[in-house]
Order: C-alpha cells, then sequence, then structure tokens
C-alpha cells in the first residue's frame, strides 16, 4: 500500500494546491488545467469532500453543525479515502496528471487546528499516495476573509464557530484560520510543500507553476 | 460504602461490552442484562454497533450497493463509532449510567484485519476510546454459528465476508470468514481480558455468569 512518506512509483504525476480558503488555489488549477489539456496531457481534477459516498451526508451533518472534531475527521477521511481508490490511483497507474484542489494536508491543518491528534489524523490518512508536487498558497487570514465573505457570513465550520473561541463569526474566522495556517506552516518542511505568496498576480503565479509542473515532468521523461 | 472499585475509563458510570460474532446471542444477552440492572434501579443505556443517526444509513446503502472498499469500510465505521462514542456513550457515562453496548471497537479490528487492513493503522482509528470496565465475550463455533444464521436471518453478503473474495460460493465464503474473525477473537481475548463464555451454554445460564460479574462490581458500591 502506499505511503504519504514515500515516493510513489505510478507513471502518473500527482499535483495537489493547499492553503484557506481565498488563497486562489482553484483558479490556478482551472488555469493549469486547460493549459495541460491544451497541451494534449491526460488531466483529471479532483477535490475534498466529494465523493458520491459520503459528501452529501458530510454536507448535511455540517449545515446542522451535528460534527464533533473527530467525526468530522473521520468523514473527511472516507471522502478522501473513496476518491483515492475509485480516481487518483487508478488515473496515476492509466498516466494522468492529476489535479487535487485540497490533498490529504488539508485534513492534518483543520483537524489539528480542532484539537484532534497530530498524529493521530496523520496515522489515519497513512494510505495516501505521496504527491509530486504540493503547492501551498499563503495568505492572511483577513484578505482569506474579505475575499470569500464580502457578501456573505463565514459558514460555521469554516469559521470554527464549533471550537466557540468567539461569538462572532467574523472573528471566530479568524481566529480559526490563523490556527490552520500555523498547521499548514509546520507541514512545509515535514512534506516538502512549496510555498507560494498569494498576494502575487495570478499571472505570476501560473507561470511559476508551469515551471515547477514542467521540471517534475522533466525528471520523468516527459516533454512540454 | 467504600468504593472499592474505580471504573477503568474515570467516567461516573459502568461501561459493559458484549462481543461476539453474528448469531452468537449478544442481542439476547443485552436485553436480559439491562432488565435486571433496571429491576435494580440502575440506569442503563443501550447502544449498538452502526447506529447512529448520522451514517448508519449511509453504510447500509453502500453495503447494498457494493460501494466499499476495505478502507472506506473501516473509515466508515470508525466515523459511526465517533458519532455514537462522542453524542450518546460519553455522556451517558459522565451522567453516571451503565452503558451497554452491543459490540465495541473489537469488532472493528477483527473484520477490518480478515479484510486486509494492517492492525496499528485499524488500533489508531480507535485508540481514543474508553477501556470498558467488563467485556464479554461469546464464543460459538462456526457450524453453531451458520445453522443459527441460516435458521434466522439467512446468509449476508457483507456477513460472509463475500466482499473480501474468498470464495463466490456464500456457504463456503461465511465459514471462511468466520473462522478468520474467530481467530482474531481468540487473540484478543487475552490482550483485552475478555471474559469468554462458551455461547452454546442456554440463554439463563449464559445471562446468570453475565449479571453475577456486573453485580459484583456494583456490589462494591461504586455507583452508590
Amino acid at each position: 500500500m502506499a505511503k504519504l512518506t514515500e515516493k510513489h512509483n505510478y507513471d502518473g504525476t500527482l499535483i495537489c494546491v493547499e492553503g484557506i480558503d481565498g488563497s486562489g488555489k482553484s483558479t490556478q488549477l482551472a488555469l493549469l488545467r486547460d493549459w495541460l489539456k491544451s497541451c494534449g496531457k491526460d488531466v483529471i481534477y479532483t477535490e475534498w469532500n466529494s465523493s458520491p459516498l459520503i459528501c452529501q451526508t458530510t454536507k448535511l451533518a455540517k449545515k446542522k453543525n451535528m460534527l464533533s472534531p473527530r467525526t468530522f475527521s473521520l468523514l473527511h477521511a472516507v471522502d478522501f479515502a473513496d476518491r483515492l481508490q475509485q480516481v487518483i490511483a487508478p488515473a496515476l497507474k492509466a498516466g494522468f496528471i492529476v489535479l487535487a484542489d485540497r490533498y490529504a494536508y488539508t485534513a492534518f491543518a483543520r483537524d489539528v487546528a480542532r484539537g484532534v491528534e497530530p498524529k493521530w489524523v496523520r496515522q489515519v490518512y497513512d494510505f495516501a499516495i505521496r504527491p509530486d508536487l504540493t503547492l501551498y498558497f499563503d495568505i492572511d487570514p483577513k484578505t482569506s476573509m474579505e475575499r470569500i465573505c464580502f457578501n456573505r457570513t463565514p459558514k460555521f465550520y469554516e469559521a470554527g464557530m464549533d471550537l466557540k473561541l468567539s461569538n462572532d463569526p467574523f472573528e471566530s474566522y479568524i481566529l480559526f484560520q490563523s490556527r490552520v495556517i500555523k498547521e499548514y506552516k509546520k507541514m512545509l518542511s515535514e512534506y516538502d510543500i512549496v510555498k507560494l505568496d498569494a498576494n502575487d498576480s495570478i499571472h505570476k503565479k501560473q507561470v511559476k507553476i508551469r515551471e515547477l509542473l514542467q521540471q517534475i515532468l522533466a525528471e520523468k521523461g516527459v516533454a512540454i | 460504602m467504600k468504593k472499592e472499585y474505580k471504573t477503568k475509563h474515570g467516567y461516573e458510570g459502568l461501561l459493559v461490552v458484549i462481543e461476539g460474532t453474528d448469531g452468537s446471542g449478544k442481542s439476547t444477552q443485552l436485553q436480559l442484562l439491562k432488565k435486571s440492572l433496571q429491576d435494580k434501579s440502575y440506569g442503563v443505556m443501550v447502544s449498538e454497533w452502526k447506529t447512529s443517526r448520522l451514517i448508519a444509513d449511509v453504510i447500509d446503502d453502500a453495503k447494498e450497493r457494493n460501494l466499499l472498499n476495505a478502507t472506506t469500510y473501516s473509515l466508515l465505521y470508525a466515523a459511526d463509532f465517533a458519532d455514537r462514542l462522542e453524542n450518546q456513550i460519553i455522556p451517558a457515562l459522565k451522567s453516571g449510567f451503565i452503558v451497554l453496548l452491543d459490540r465495541y471497537y473489537y469488532t472493528a479490528l477483527a473484520r477490518d484485519v480478515v479484510r486486509g487492513q494492517d492492525i496499528e493503522w485499524v488500533k489508531n482509528l480507535y485508540d481514543y476510546a474508553p477501556e470498558p470496565d467488563l467485556v464479554f465475550y461469546l464464543d460459538m463455533p462456526v457450524d453453531v454459528l451458520l445453522k443459527r444464521i441460516i435458521g434466522t436471518t439467512g446468509l449476508d453478503f457483507y456477513e460472509s465476508g463475500r466482499d473480501v473474495g474468498f470464495s463466490t460460493d456464500f456457504y463456503n465464503s461465511f465459514e471462511i470468514y468466520q473462522n478468520k474473525c474467530l481467530e482474531q477473537y481468540e487473540k484478543m481475548k487475552k490482550e483485552y481480558g475478555f471474559i469468554s463464555i462458551d455461547g452454546t451454554k442456554s440463554i439463563p445460564e449464559i445471562h446468570k455468569v453475565m449479571n453475577n460479574a456486573v453485580l459484583e462490581i456494583l456490589n462494591s458500591g461504586v455507583l452508590n
């Protein structure tokens, strides 16, 4: 079985983007996908909490504020395991470039920010495949909030309201996401994650990402 | 009265588990024990495996449609357990109830390991669970189990371990699967100090053994 700590042996390439909401990672991944497709590469895209097996249940439970940190963690692990085995692993075996919007690191950051033990959650995701490249979009919580909550209140779990850090969702969002960012930063060296400045222009980031990907593909003998 | 017994988990209440394979008579004994303890004015809470309002239906549906692999199987049951533990079991223990459980995480250990999961990985999933004060194990030979199951519910796909691919014949598959589960239980008996009871004994005989063991603890005044 694959391990997060060991290089995988599949023909394909796994690229992940990480960071808190509003950091621009999905925009970058969409641009990357279109470019790879236009180059004639086999690409698939998969996003966090989207497995047909469980994502509706998780969304419903979130809406009803029913989840303890541990249950929250395990439900997302179910989603991840399902996508890993049904989508990600087969695509990698078939030589695809797999673009993942959030990966196990999201769980490590969020669940630990919720008080789950770092070792426990890492062990839960032990079956994950190690990405060839992980990009972290560094943004401060205030800018993130301005981007995603300009016309709405932060949602219950998004703001970490379950932790009762503050009764004000906006203040809670800042406090909780600061914790999440702290966990992300601890992981940069632990997992060889490349940090990008989310405040850079869309163009600048995309140029950098394409460069990084070209290097990785070149190492695998794939020209692009 | 002096409290001689201290609960193993540190909560006010008492945690009693009945383990055993399908058809070993667990639910019958649970009901008898519940009645007997309630008759003595104790508060009793019963909880069965895979009954969380959040996840149980998802598991049933996914099983019906054959959507599960070994990892999602393990994680879904772990999520069900976490939800029940945090929403029912621990609150009841804190309030001083006697909590009677039909299966505990030993069931997951047996079933998941038979499905090829690494035992340490499974143990980690449940490592936060409180240690029960008593674990009764109903020991039943496979031939008796087979007759009981065939005579009542009939052979079920997962109970027969058909998903593991031991055999496409229901009878053979059940025999192989349940034997492998029994092997796991056998190993756990000592490791977790199960009180093993011969499941072929009569219902009142088994009840007496369980009832006496629980009363022995209660007579120490632990819940007074």
